[in-house]
């Protein structure tokens, strides 16, 4: 195979790669007009930031698959936080950078003992049904709410957070147990949303009708969801930032199937097509449409990081010599190039290299087959199935369980592909019903938050997909992560992270295969839709039409 | 018997199938692996054991079996179809809001595929070994050979995207507010592709069941005799011959009319029609037991009416049959 | 006229047969044609039909000989159709002709426990079994035939009904046949027909569903079907025709030769059909 396939490698990359590459503003084009282009979309973006917003009209996004709920506090699912990112806020924002930024919060303070946290509120900020915004849903919706029904907010702020009070109408602090450097990232929309205290205050959460219409401060406001079409998003007249947001409408459409929405954007049924909506092979071939644009950016938060986890618990998969040597056996290089069509890169260890921490300095892998076979044969391995449970989220995934089940086929390894629905593969997941599987997670800003929950033996539970499911344990990695969790400068944290990547590059709890991304395709003239490092998670605040 | 002892007779038992179907979907959507709380937990891609929890006992998965059971069927029994809670909706009003898109495609696929397909199976047969019976032959072979959502896809490319004659995905025009005629005319270029490819494949049963049906009547001892009386050929055909030979059609023809509920689900998926098959299939997917359990319930009721419905026409087509209550 | 001779005369039958022999010699000769798994990547990726003799119908998305999947696939589709529709067939078959003979109570007990299985919408109930049991060849094969079998209890009750008040049984009845023998020499001879016609069609269906089951991803991940590759190359119409278009190809002619052969039988079966001919 190997071979053949680099003539391929090189044909993908030239012809996706470059576009990756260079700043992800690239308009449809082939790749020797990239540098032309390049100086080009530089001067566009220029001239972006000097044109004067224009006001009104509407905007058609996919969405898929329909969200269960608009209700952010209550779900969190992607489709769920693409739409209700409009009409949901948090206290902040994140940049491209990963920078906070303000949002419901015009302000704040970290004391210098890296223990309190005050935030100034905006001011003159309404709830859709015209209640004013203040310190007290704040305090509820943190204190309360979320530490109640929120998976990602009860562990951080029952183990870190000490109290959480008013100070005045407009003033929040929040004071902690011990320095937690991640904090600062908690308040992105799906983590934190704000939620009207007047309308959940006292109620059963889950039960209350109120669910059915959401309540938020954001730009938008739910008009009307039409189950199976549509969600109808409108103007909010009264939001709070003068003059956004700019659009009258939006129309988010609900398209099952991925050839549909490729043809629902070319023929102008919709405007944007989100991240993951269109087949990776359409995503080459649609930016090459006129007044088309792609951009890989606002997935800075998440920066979603793939891998197969081995059941350690599993024999042979125990075997840190067995591991090493399905890591040299998987040409990961095909799959980034030919499965996933040359987007995204690959990994070097459990931190996203766009992310903050990320540390190269590890084992590396490069695809070796006579290597896998050594390993392998050393490890004792003796001829055992492995079975490979396939993630059912469309063709993508199928076509890289088949590549990596070829690879390990050709080391000598034998292996059985598992298919199930949805609904069965997160069953499996959770209660450690596989030999190898696939999985992708979110970083979500900090390696404390993102990237620990897969390796720590504190998270091995059952019930969880995303927990620790392959049951690696080492007690020197548990420590490491914990204490880079605490430490009060960067620099500490930075240097322990540095430490626990190496350790895990050699130990390969998990394989890691892929930094995916996710290219949001859209029209040229929807200007200013990717703003900030969760995009279009983020909401249409800022965007417009021209 | 009367029409009334029959219908009432039949009635009630298909009442006992529905009972009984209802108590077997439940245990076999139960098989499954996955339950509601741990998908909606999944798709949030963050997940604790108080979460679950919690979710749990929201869909009332914390009770014993055999009381959520009890519960279900209780509801059943005054027409009470139960709460989905992920979509924060009671079931019956999430399938009435999706029923008429249904009902609306499939009724048209339904009616043009009987039409069309049953003259294109009659005339086949009329012109058995002639090249038009040929040409209808192998159109109607063509259509059902060939996979549904690839004909789905080919058409929408062809259709929709290179001929621009219709839209692609869709029930109306999302966002042009049309009203009164506009709009059934809007919803009727959105009908076009879906129905028409839902239909090719039925019009291809009804044309070959049709055909085959009509010759082998035509070759019985009783068409035989009429011929030998000098009964015109024409009178023959209709009389003796296609009449007798659409009981095969109305056994099919009854048994499509009631999976027109449940039968749609790859025609609604790619085309993005709102309709019940994909509310069935999404629930499926999801584990939304409460969703799945009604749209079976509902389904399963029209196939029960269309079962009566057809054995009706069975004694009006050919009295020979006694209906057997 | 023997059966063999009037087969012959009917080129449409004639022409059904031998595709099916072909495609049964490629899925037997399959290994020999092709040694090399039809999963391994062997050229670049979207290689098009008709220009590298290597890979005459070119390569799919990962760079696979789609020659190479669709003589491989012929075995896996042939046995899912042949073996569904035979499991189909061995519950239908029979508890039709009971039902529809027998009438009254035995005939209300066995056409409750038809539309027992037909009111579940019968595309769900296949991809609920094949969800709880794991989509594996065994599970697909089951809840294909599962599905499957009502219609063919219905037509062939329906059949029955109305033949037991032909003449010709009456007669038999009237002289004292006993009821297994008439239902075996009177009865069920004269549904043969509708059943090879309903049984030729129920092959091609069966393949059809399993590349509907494989579209949702409910296919087994082991095996390469026409089903899977329809369906795995279905989102490249646009600019890679041929995946998708040559085992779509192979499962229509297969359909076809299936229907064909199948008529062919019922004529040769029924010389009393081939007036109708003229």
């Amino acid at each position: 195979m190997a071979p053949v396939r680099s003539d391929e490698a090189r044909f993908k990359r030239y012809d996706l790669g470059t576009r990756q590459g260079n700043g992800q503003m690239v308009r449809g084009m082939t790749g020797l007009r990239v540098s032309l282009a390049l100086a080009a979309s530089v001067f566009v973006l220029g001239g972006v930031a000097a044109q004067e917003p224009k006001k009104g009209g509407t905007v058609h996004v996919v969405v898929q698959p329909e969200p269960p709920m608009l209700m952010q506090g209550l779900n969190q699912n992607g489709p769920t936080n693409m739409v209700a990112g409009n009409i949901y806020e948090s206290l902040l924002r994140y940049n491209e950078k990963l920078e906070p930024q303000p949002s419901l919060a015009k302000s704040w303070e970290i004391s210098p003992d890296a223990k309190t946290y005050t935030f100034k509120l905006q001011e003159g900020v309404k709830w859709h049904d015209g209640k004013p915004f203040t310190a007290d849903d704040v305090v509820f919706t943190l204190d309360k709410f979320l530490r109640d029904v929120h998976p990602r907010w009860r562990p951080i702020v029952n183990a870190q957070v000490e109290k959480i009070e008013k100070v005045d109408d407009l003033t929040v602090k929040i004071t902690l147990k011990q320095p937690f450097g991640p904090m600062i990232m908690t308040q992105e929309v799906a983590s934190a949303p704000m939620i009207p205290k007047h309308i959940y205050d006292g109620t059963d959460y889950r039960a209350n009708p109120a669910n059915n219409t959401p309540i938020g401060t954001g730009p938008f406001k739910l008009k009307e969801w039409k189950k199976g079409s549509y969600i109808y998003l409108v103007k909010n007249e009264d939001y709070w930032l003068k003059g956004k947001p700019n659009l009258d409408e939006i129309y988010w459409q609900i398209i099952p199937d991925a050839a549909a929405r490729a043809v629902a954007y070319e023929t102008g049924k919709v405007d944007v097509l989100t991240g993951g909506s269109v087949d990776v092979y359409d995503v080459a071939r649609l930016s090459k449409l006129p007044n088309t644009c792609m951009t890989t950016k606002g997935w800075e938060m998440f920066a979603p990081h793939a891998w197969l986890t081995p059941n350690v618990r599993n024999g042979i998969l125990g075997n840190k010599q067995f591991r090493q040597g399905l890591m040299y056996a998987i040409d990961r290089e095909f799959g980034k190039d030919v499965v996933w069509g040359g987007l995204g890169k690959l990994p070097t260890g459990p931190i996203s290299s766009k992310t903050k921490f990320y540390s190269g300095d590890v084992p590396k892998y490069a695809y070796d087959p006579a290597k896998a076979k050594e390993l392998i044969k050393a490890s004792g391995y003796k001829g055992e199935t492995i079975k490979l449970l396939n993630l059912p989220y469309g063709e993508t995934w199928s076509r890289w369980s088949e590549a990596i089940k070829q690879n390990l086929e050709d080391v000598g390894v034998k292996v059985q592909i598992e298919n199930t629905d949805v609904p069965g593969w997160t069953q499996k997941a959770s209660n450690w019903d596989f030999d190898l599987n696939f999985n992708f997670l979110y970083q979500l800003g900090d390696p404390a938050m993102g990237v620990a929950r897969s390796y720590i033996s504190s998270n091995i539970a059952k019930g969880n997909p995303f927990a620790n499911v392959g049951g690696y344990s080492n007690p020197e990695v548990d420590k490491l992560f914990a204490d880079a969790a605490i430490a009060p400068t960067d620099k500490e944290r930075q240097e322990l992270y540095t430490k626990v990547q190496k350790l895990l590059a050699d130990e390969l709890p998990v394989l890691w295969l892929l930094e995916m991304d996710f290219p949001t395709i859209y029209r040229c003239n929807v200007k200013n839709l990717v703003t900030t490092g969760i995009g279009v998670d983020d909401g249409f605040r800022d965007a417009w039409k021209e | 018997m009367n029409l009334a002892q029959f219908l009432a007779g039949r009635l009630v038992k298909g009442v006992i199938v529905l009972f009984a179907i209802a108590v077997l979907n439940f245990l076999l959507i139960r098989a499954a692996p996955g339950d509601p709380a741990q998908v909606l937990a999944g798709e949030a891609g963050a997940a604790d054991a108080q979460l679950l929890e919690q979710l749990r006992a929201r869909f009332g998965l914390d009770q014993p079996f055999l009381t959520q059971l009890w519960i279900y069927l209780k509801g059943y029994l005054t027409f009470d179809l139960g709460f989905s809670y992920r979509q924060q909706q009671p079931v019956l009003s999430l399938i009435m809001e999706r029923l008429p898109a249904t009902l609306l495609l499939t009724g048209a696929a339904f009616l043009v595929s009987l039409v069309v397909g049953t003259a294109m199976g009659a005339l086949a047969a009329r012109r058995a070994g002639k090249w038009s019976d040929s040409l209808i032959t192998t159109l109607a072979l063509a259509f059902y050979a060939t996979p549904l959502f690839w004909i789905a896809l080919m058409s929408q490319i062809v259709f929709a995207l290179k001929l621009g004659l219709v839209p692609n995905v869709g029930y109306e025009t999302i966002g042009a507010n049309y009203t009164g005629l506009a709009r059934a005319l809007d919803i009727g270029q959105h009908l076009v592709l879906p129905s028409l490819t839902l239909g090719l494949f039925f019009t291809a049963l009804y044309a070959r069941m049709m055909r085959a049906s009509m010759l082998e009547v035509a070759g019985a001892d009783f068409v035989k005799t009429a011929r030998a009386k000098g009964v015109s050929q024409a009178r023959v055909w209709r009389r003796h011959v296609a009449r007798n030979a659409i009981l095969p059609v109305v056994t099919l023809a009854g048994l499509q009319a009631g999976q027109l509920v449940g039968g749609a689900v790859l025609t609604e998926t790619v085309f993005a029609w709102p309709g019940i098959g994909r509310l069935m299939f999404d629930a499926l997917v999801q584990r939304d037991y409460s969703v799945l359990l009604g749209v079976f319930f509902v389904s399963s009721a029209m196939v029960v009416c269309f079962n009566i419905a057809t054995d009706l026409v069975y004694r009006i087509v050919d009295p020979r049959i006694e209906a057997h209550a | 006229m023997n059966f063999l001779k009037r087969f012959a005369r009917n080129r449409g039958a004639v022409i059904g047969i031998l595709i099916l022999l072909a495609v049964v010699a490629f899925a037997i000769l399959a290994p020999t044609l092709y040694p090399q798994s039809p999963w391994r990547p062997v050229a670049r990726p979207f290689l098009a039909p008709f220009v590298n003799e290597r890979f005459p119908l070119g390569t799919d998305t990962l760079g696979r000989n789609l020659a190479a999947g669709l003589v491989h696939g012929a075995r896996v589709s042939l046995m899912i159709g042949v073996v569904s529709t035979l499991v189909a067939l061995v519950i239908g078959v029979p508890l039709g002709a009971v039902a529809g003979y027998a009438g009254g109570f035995v005939d209300d007990a066995l056409m409750r426990f038809t539309e027992f299985f037909q009111t579940i919408p019968s595309f769900a109930l296949a991809i609920v079994l094949v969800a709880i049991l794991q989509p594996q060849l065994g599970s697909i094969v089951l809840a294909i035939g599962v599905v499957s079998w009502p219609p063919v209890a219905r037509l062939v009750r329906g059949e029955v009904l109305s033949l037991r008040s032909r003449e010709y049984v009456q007669a038999a009845v009237t002289i004292g046949q006993s009821t297994p023998r008439i239902i075996f020499s009177q009865v069920l001879p004269n549904t043969i027909a509708p059943i090879i016609v309903m049984g030729s069609l129920m092959i091609g269906s069966a393949i059809l569903l399993e590349s509907s089951l494989s579209f949702l991803g409910l296919g087994d991940p082991n095996l390469m079907s026409w089903g899977y590759m329809v369906g795995a190359g279905r989102t490249r119409l646009l600019d890679a025709w041929w995946i998708s278009f040559f085992p779509g190809l192979a499962i229509f002619l297969t359909v076809l030769a299936l229907n064909l052969a199948g008529e062919g039988l019922n004529d040769a079966l029924n010389p009393r059909l081939a007036r109708g001919r003229e």
